[in-house]
């Protein structure tokens, strides 16, 4: 529980009934996966896990997770319609049940997505109640993304120097690092990095570590914003 | 800034400052440093115009929820206030249909507040816009009670995960209702003894209250549930305010709800699998309910 947080979080939020964690958590782990997609996302198959897939139609979790995909936020009234909405803007979608058992929490989803540039990603998110999500996986890695603050995730070779050569990027744009994880595999195997920052990082520094030797892929992903 | 650890603390502070628990609540915002006091007055005041827009958008309309469960009922109360057989206040029936005309509003994906959650998004709102239209309450006090109404809900949040899933829906519209309680007492000038007296009343009647929703939708009977709960609040603060106190103190009673949303039954926490949810009619609407989403 947290221990001393904001009178409007319980005041609040101003959002789309009915559900604060079928509906406005809806809305934000997909904002969140539109962040790591970092790019129009052209399709998606969204697979729905436990109470997320029993219940998704009356808490319109669909229509949250497409409105989210959009960029809308929770209060945007525009979620109502965000089926219309997606085919405007030419967002192919289809919902998935998953009936068998399975280890996820309640309200899970995994988003297979298929990006304009053709590359595919899939994401796998959790809404915890009170509109609160993360994200704990990225492709076949995984990960702890609450969308809280810009974190750059980055997956990469275990080699010496790379918390050196990103923090140095990020240093010389005189960007606050707020917390940083880093943990691997095995020694010498892939490793996995997660910077949460004060802002986000610009992106030709992006494409930067992009070019560093050993690093396979970085997701610059931005915040939640509402 | 003191940081008000438990109700015991914010009571002292209250009392030392010489101050209401609103505006005790506005200095701990303040202190949290992400917002000016001007600024946090704002957004005060555009949860309340929030609030109060849903009321309007909602009050007369008869549009059925997506699941046809709810709808049209807040219409029926606050025209019911003109008929004979009418026998409480024009107030209290403000405070039920405003619940209602939000819960339904939450139920046809519009726009509400939620407060503390989606599901209890009624009582704060209710009991506040129908207190200042009919008591005259200033907006600077408005803000003030609303404040007051945010400052309960954390401090219990930090013993409490405020959903249904987590400890039932006492630490939803339970919650909801001793906010609510201390909101009416903060806006009609009573002490912060009386505020929290009115909090502790109020929970200790919602102790124990199960989160049972038919089909699972936050609907049947969340609706009807924030309707009663507004008065419920009300009749708290008037304790209260006449000189009745809670015999176990405010700290104790949270402690007590903690401790019994741990003893329910997971079928009681937002489920569906007890309580109204498992009744012949419920089971007989989710089946249908069910085949029609497929």
């Amino acid at each position: 529980m947290t221990s001393h947080g904001s009178l409007f979080d319980i005041m609040g939020p101003i959002m789309i009934g009915p559900s604060s964690s079928h509906t406005a958590g809806a809305v934000r782990l997909a904002s969140l996966a539109r962040n790591v997609a970092n790019g129009k996302v052209s399709r998606v198959n969204f697979v729905l896990y436990n109470s997320f897939a029993k219940t998704y139609q009356g808490h319109g979790t669909d229509k949250g997770l497409i409105a989210g995909l959009l960029g809308m936020g929770v209060e945007d009234e525009g979620i109502r319609h965000a089926e219309e909405a997606a085919k405007a803007q030419g967002l192919d979608f289809r919902f998935t049940v998953w009936e068998e058992a399975n280890h996820y929490p309640p309200n899970t989803v995994r988003f297979e997505m298929e990006l304009e540039n053709g590359e595919t990603l899939t994401v796998i998110g959790h809404s915890i109640g009170g509109g609160k999500v993360y994200i704990s996986r990225i492709n076949e890695y995984n990960v702890s993304l609450k969308g809280e603050y810009p974190t750059l995730v980055m997956f990469y070779h275990d080699e010496p120097g790379m918390i050196w050569r990103v923090t140095k990027i990020i240093a010389e744009q005189n960007i606050n690092i707020a917390s940083l994880t880093c943990t691997r595999r095995d020694k010498g195997t892939e490793a996995f990095m997660a910077i949460c920052l004060d802002s986000l990082l610009p992106d030709e520094q992006v494409e930067e570590i992009r070019r560093i030797p050993h690093v396979y892929t970085v997701h610059n992903v931005d915040k939640i914003t509402s | 800034m003191n940081k008000f650890a438990n109700f015991k603390d914010l009571l002292a502070y209250c009392e030392t400052e010489n101050c209401s628990i609103g505006e005790a609540a506005l200095r701990y915002e303040v202190s949290l440093g992400d917002r000016t006091t001007e600024a946090i007055l704002q957004g005060v005041q555009t949860i309340l115009s929030q609030m109060k827009d849903t009321i309007q958008s909602g009050l007369l309309s008869e549009e059925k929820s997506m699941s046809g469960l709810s709808g049209g009922f807040s219409k029926k109360v606050i025209t019911f206030v003109d008929s004979p057989t009418a026998f409480l206040s024009p107030l209290e029936h403000k405070m039920m249909a405003y619940a209602l005309a939000t819960l339904e509003e939450n139920s046809r994906m519009k726009r509400i507040v939620a407060c503390p959650t989606a599901g209890a998004s009624g009582v704060v709102p209710a009991v506040l816009i129908a207190l200042a239209e009919e008591k005259q309450i200033p907006p600077e006090k408005l803000q003030m009670g609303l404040l007051a109404a945010g400052l309960v809900g954390e401090i219990v949040s930090r013993r409490m995960h405020l959903s249904g899933a987590a400890a039932g829906c006492q630490a939803e519209v339970g919650v909801a209702t001793g906010m609510a309680a201390a909101a009416i007492v903060e806006c009609l000038d009573g002490t912060p003894q009386q505020a929290l007296d009115a909090t502790a009343i109020s929970f200790k009647n919602m102790m124990g209250l199960v989160c049972d929703p038919v089909a699972g939708l936050v609907e049947v009977p969340c609706v009807k549930r924030n309707s009663v709960a507004g008065l419920h609040a009300s009749a708290a603060a008037t304790l209260a305010l006449s000189g009745v106190y809670s015999f176990v103190p405010l700290d104790e009673v949270v402690d007590a709800m903690v401790s019994v949303g741990r003893m329910m039954s997971p079928k009681l926490k937002e489920s569906a699998e007890g309580g109204l949810a498992q009744t012949p009619t419920a089971l007989a609407f989710t089946e249908q309910f069910q085949k029609k989403e497929k």
